[in-house]
Parts: structure tokens; sequence; C-alpha cells
């Protein structure tokens, strides 16, 4: 099932929550609504599930308005962070109560409810847990069941608030994983709020990032990360160095490098940032033809499948994050207070913004 | 077993304070209630029993018994209505609303039978106007009722209100995305969770509204027969030098009270054991 969001806003009060947001989900997908706390993704969610209503705005169904209708009839299933399950009721029961609290004409025989519920439980993988309570099992199992609650109703639409947000991060990375396997076999059509970058990156098929209340950029993961739209997508999608320079007739000025802007950026003449991730540095003993960063090493951490190192520019102090591969660093063979010389690989240039 | 007391504890202070308790309860609870069995051993078992079996005394455990189990659900059913109200809405004049709950607690019992009496009687602010609809409420056992019904009505409301004032709003808003009515979210997931608490406070009440006297003896009217409630009955026993008789009667009130209430105890053990199963 589609999923339309057109034009809504929310506003709280003075707060404006929302600002004109336009999204479309295709059936089956998965999408990941990344941002910042406060950003408007968790509000945005709510809307979509009928938990609130848009100030202006509407929200579209399989192309159905649904707007004002009740979150019990709109079919889809939320999941919540802190799980809210029923705490007096066994793992059964949690699970079978949306099929329970049918109205008679429309519900299940018993026989038909045992048999679904142990398929679902079966499905999350706890057939053995069915008749504990929800206090005797783990985050992460209970999110579980949370899951195979939402699910025994047969939604089309699967809502998922920061689903993993409230667990430890080896159950997190596990959990993430076997959402991703779950949807490629159940295919519903989900929505999951995150600010967890590569939760989102790892688990989606598109990521919406937001910011402020407004979509900052719609893509793939591989778009958002390799292309962002906007210096707060850099700035989000993971590690990050920034460089405060000026850009003239196509070129740009950063301390003592001087590179050639990508393209027809279109960047006006002026102060611009520079922004480049820790592994799209190169450093080097000389300075070179083109000119270089000229900086300090400061801490290493040399322990994994990269080495990361922290550097001090020399011109204005600040700081600078490289990671290199083993082999680099091995060549290059640098120690803590040698000097350096970084330069990118690939600089993504944007008009300093006017305060 | 002496070694498997010694065995060090991340709680120090078990002993010290376990002999504490005994101690307080025993001076405070125990010795007296001892007291009364002893004055009570005075008594033949002939006496003892035509003491406790009189038929007006049969008739003020009926009365007392049984207003003060209806005032309890009354309150039960009227408490979590306005515990429901002063946490789920903020309206002006709450915070009134809330202290106003524990009036009962707080005013003289005497103070509050009075008032009730001058409310409910027939030319009351109250009475007058039940009265041409054949309704007497002073003097009668319904006066009895609403005198039992005010002492105990802060009791469900302060067990009540902190749990559901815990309540979390998603458990509601998961019930209603699994399409469950208002109706079935009340009644299958805030009710159960609310219970326990709910008999507490019924317990409470119940206890509460058992030894009563200094609001009822007011607006009961104390006829014999009809509107007399134990505790009086073994004021009055007493007032006439007949401790012993008077002892026989508390002895009675004190052993059924405390057998209901650990009825009411193991029911709680039983509704809570299901949900705090860890």
């Amino acid at each position: 099932m589609s999923i339309d969001v057109r034009n809504v806003t929310k506003t709280f009060r003075t707060f404006t929550a929302l600002h004109e947001i336009n999204l479309h989900v295709n059936t089956g997908e998965l999408i990941a609504l990344l941002g910042p706390s406060g950003c408007g993704k968790t509000t945005l969610l709510r809307i979509l599930a009928g938990l609130e209503g848009p100030t202006t705005g509407a929200i579209l169904l399989n192309d159905q308005e649904v707007t004002d209708r009740h979150i019990g009839e709109r079919g889809v299933g939320f999941v919540f962070q802190h799980y809210a399950l029923f705490r007096h009721m066994t793992v059964f029961e949690n699970i079978a109560f949306g099929l329970r609290v049918r109205p008679r004409s429309t519900r299940p025989t018993n026989e038909t409810i045992d048999e679904k519920v142990r398929e679902l439980l079966k499905l999350v993988q706890l057939e053995w847990l069915g008749d504990r309570y929800p206090r005797q099992l783990s985050g992460g199992q209970r999110q579980r069941v949370a899951l195979a609650r939402a699910l025994a109703v047969e939604p089309t639409v699967l809502l998922l608030d920061e689903p993993f947000g409230a667990l430890d991060a080896k159950v997190r990375k596990e959990l993430r994983r076997w959402l991703r396997r779950l949807h490629t076999d159940l295919h519903v059509t989900s929505v999951f709020v995150t600010h967890d970058q590569d939760e989102a990156l790892e688990v989606a098929d598109r990521v919406v990032v937001m910011n402020k209340g407004r979509i900052e950029q719609i893509g793939t993961p591989e778009e958002v990360y390799e292309h962002p739209a906007s210096p707060f997508v850099y700035d989000f999608l993971g590690g990050v160095n920034l460089f405060h320079g000026r850009v003239h007739e196509g070129r740009v000025q950063v301390g003592d490098l001087n590179l050639a802007l990508r393209e027809q950026s279109g960047i006006p003449d002026g102060p611009a940032i520079g922004y480049v991730r820790p592994h799209e540095i190169d450093l080097h003993r000389h300075p070179g033809e083109e000119g270089a960063i000229e900086a300090l090493v400061g801490r290493i951490q040399p322990v994994g499948a990269v080495a990361r190192l922290e550097m001090v520019r020399t011109d204005n102090g600040e700081l600078i994050e490289g990671e290199v591969s083993q082999q680099q660093w091995r060549e290059l063979a640098l120690s803590t207070g040698e000097r350096v010389y970084v330069r990118p690989k690939s600089l993504r240039v944007f008009p300093e913004p006017v305060e | 077993m002496s070694i498997l007391l010694k065995q060090p504890t991340v709680l120090p202070g078990f002993g010290l304070t376990l002999g504490f308790t005994l101690l307080y309860l025993s001076l405070i609870v125990l010795i007296p209630l001892a007291g009364l069995f002893v004055k009570t051993s005075a008594l033949t078992g002939e006496q003892f029993w035509s003491a406790v079996s009189d038929p007006r005394t049969v008739a003020s455990y009926q009365l007392t018994f049984g207003l003060s189990f209806v005032a309890a659900l009354l309150n039960a059913f009227f408490g979590v209505i306005i515990a429901w109200v002063l946490v789920r809405y903020s309206f002006p004049g709450r915070k009134f609303v809330d202290a106003l709950v524990d009036l009962p607690f707080a005013l003289p019992t005497a103070v509050a039978g009075i008032a009730l009496t001058a409310v409910f009687s027939v030319n009351g602010w109250i009475g007058r106007y039940l009265e041409p609809l054949g309704i007497k409420i002073a003097f009668t056992p319904l006066g009895v009722l609403v005198a039992l019904t005010f002492i105990g009505l802060p009791f469900v409301v302060r067990t009540v209100q902190p749990v559901l004032q815990d309540l979390e709003k998603e458990i509601e808003e998961a019930a209603a995305s699994l399409g469950a009515t208002r109706w079935k979210t009340v009644t299958r997931v805030i009710f159960p969770e609310v219970f326990p608490a709910l008999l507490t406070g019924f317990t409470s009440a119940f206890a509460r509204a058992l030894g009563e006297y200094g609001s009822v003896v007011f607006i009961s009217g104390n006829m014999p027969m009809r509107t007399e409630i134990t505790p009086l009955l073994i004021i009055t026993k007493l007032e006439q030098y007949d401790y012993a008789g008077a002892a026989a009667i508390a002895v009675v009130m004190l052993v059924a009270s405390f057998i209901l209430l650990l009825i009411i105890n193991g029911l709680q053990w039983w509704s809570g054991r299901r949900q705090v199963a860890f």
C-alpha cells in the first residue's frame, strides 16, 4: 500500500513541528525518517498513523484520503520505542490482543487466533516465550513481541517509532538486520523513525533526512551519503570535516589549498564551506604542487580496518579528522606531533549560510 | 539455620528494623487487642454467646458490615472516576478539587456527621427536595450509607491516582492502533492495570467504614434494630459499665474484620501475582 503525504503542516501552539511536508512512499518500500531529535520525524510518523492530526494537509493511503480516519480504521501497525506492551498480559495474549478485540462478527475463532499467534511467535523467533510476561523478557525480545503484536492485525502499513532506540548497541545491530530480512519476506510498506544514520543507511530502501520540520533530502542510502543535497545532510550522515574558505571564479581557496570546483556547481563568489569525510582525505609528508593544508598530527587510533587520526591545522587550530587504510598508514609512518599535509580527494562546497 | 541468617547482605539492618517493627506493632496494635481478649475471658461461654448473638447486636452487625461494603463499592466506582478526571484532564480549579478529595481525611468525623445531618435532614439543603420524592436520608440506613461513603472517599482516589498517573499513554495508543474501541481499551488494558490499586483502596475504605463512629451517630438517629451500628452498641455497653459485654462484641467485630481483610489481601496477592511475575 502506498502512502502519500500532501502539504502537511503541524503546529503546536506557537511551535511549527512540520512545514509543508510532501512525501510519497511506494508499496512495499522500507523508508527511514532520519533526523536529530526535535526535527519532526516522530510527529510525521504519528500523523501517518492517525495518532495525531495534521494542522493542514492530507494523508493518503493507497490514493484514499484517510486524514480524518481513526487510527484503528487505517490498517496501520504501530511499534513504539518503549514497546508499550500490556504488562498484565502474557506474550501470547499481547499478540492476540488485536484479534480478540475485534467485533464479534469479524473476530476469528479461538483456534484461528491460537494458530495465528503461534505463527507470529515463530516469525519473531520467540516460540518458547508465549506464556511469559513482558517483564520477564529482555529489551530486544520485548520489541520483537511488540512487532508481532502489530503484525497480528495484518496491517497494510507498518510504522515504527525509533524501534531500536532503547536497546544496547549489539542487540540493535542484530535487530535491524533481522528487521531488514523480515521486510524482505513480508513486504509490508514500512516507515521507521531513527536518529541513527547507520541504522537508516543500513536498513532502509530510501532515507528521508529531516531537519527543523522540513525534509532536507529524500534518496537511497547511496544518494544521501554520496551526494548530500545540503550541508545539514552532509553533516548528519557521518563524521565530516569543515573547511571555511572563499570561492572565486570557479575555484575555492582554503588556507594554502586551492582547488577547482566540481563542474557547474553554481556557487557564487564569496565565503563558502567545504565538506569532506574523514576517509576522503589524502595525507602527505610534503605540500606538493597544488598546495595543501598544513597540520600537526594529534591523537592516533590505529586499531581496526582503518587508522583514525586527529590533526590540528597550523594556521587556525581547527581539528581535522582523517581515516586511512592500514597499508597507507604503515607507509606514512606518522607519529604524534609530526607535520602532515592534508589534501581532500573531493571537497563538497556550499555557500556559507548568511546568518 | 543460624548460618543462613548470618549471610551478609547488601541491605544491612534487617535485624534491627524487624525488631523495631515487631516492638512497634506490639505496643500499638497487639497489646491493646490482646487486652480485649483478656477482658472478654471474664465472661463464660454462655454469657459471651448471649452478648454477641442478641438480636439487636446481630442487626447491628448486618447494618455495619453490609453498609460498609456497599459504601466501599460506591467509593470504588466513583473514586476511580474522580481519579481519572484528576489525572487525565486539566481544567481550571483542578488543584482545588484535588485538595477537596482529602477533606474527609482532615475533617473531624463529628463535624462531618453534623454537617451531613444538617444537609440531608428533612428541612436541610438537599433533604428538603428529596422529602417530597419519598426519599429520607437522615435518620435512616441510607443516612448511615452517606456518612460511610463520605469518610471512605479519599482512600480509593488516593490509591488509584498514582497508578493512573504512571500509566503510559502509549499503551492506550497501542490498543487503539490494534483496533480496540475506547471501551475495550478501558476494560481490557487500563482496568487490569488499575485493579490491584483499586482493590487496596476498596479495602482501606471498607476497613475505615467498619470502624467509623463519629460521623454516623449523628446522621443515623441510632434506632435499635434499624440504624444502630456496632461501634455505637459497644459505646452503649461501655456507658452501662458492661465492659465485658462491650469487649465481646468488639472481639466478634475484630475477628470478622480480620477475616475479611485477609480474604481481600488474598485476592490482591492473586491479582498482583499475575502482574508482577518477575
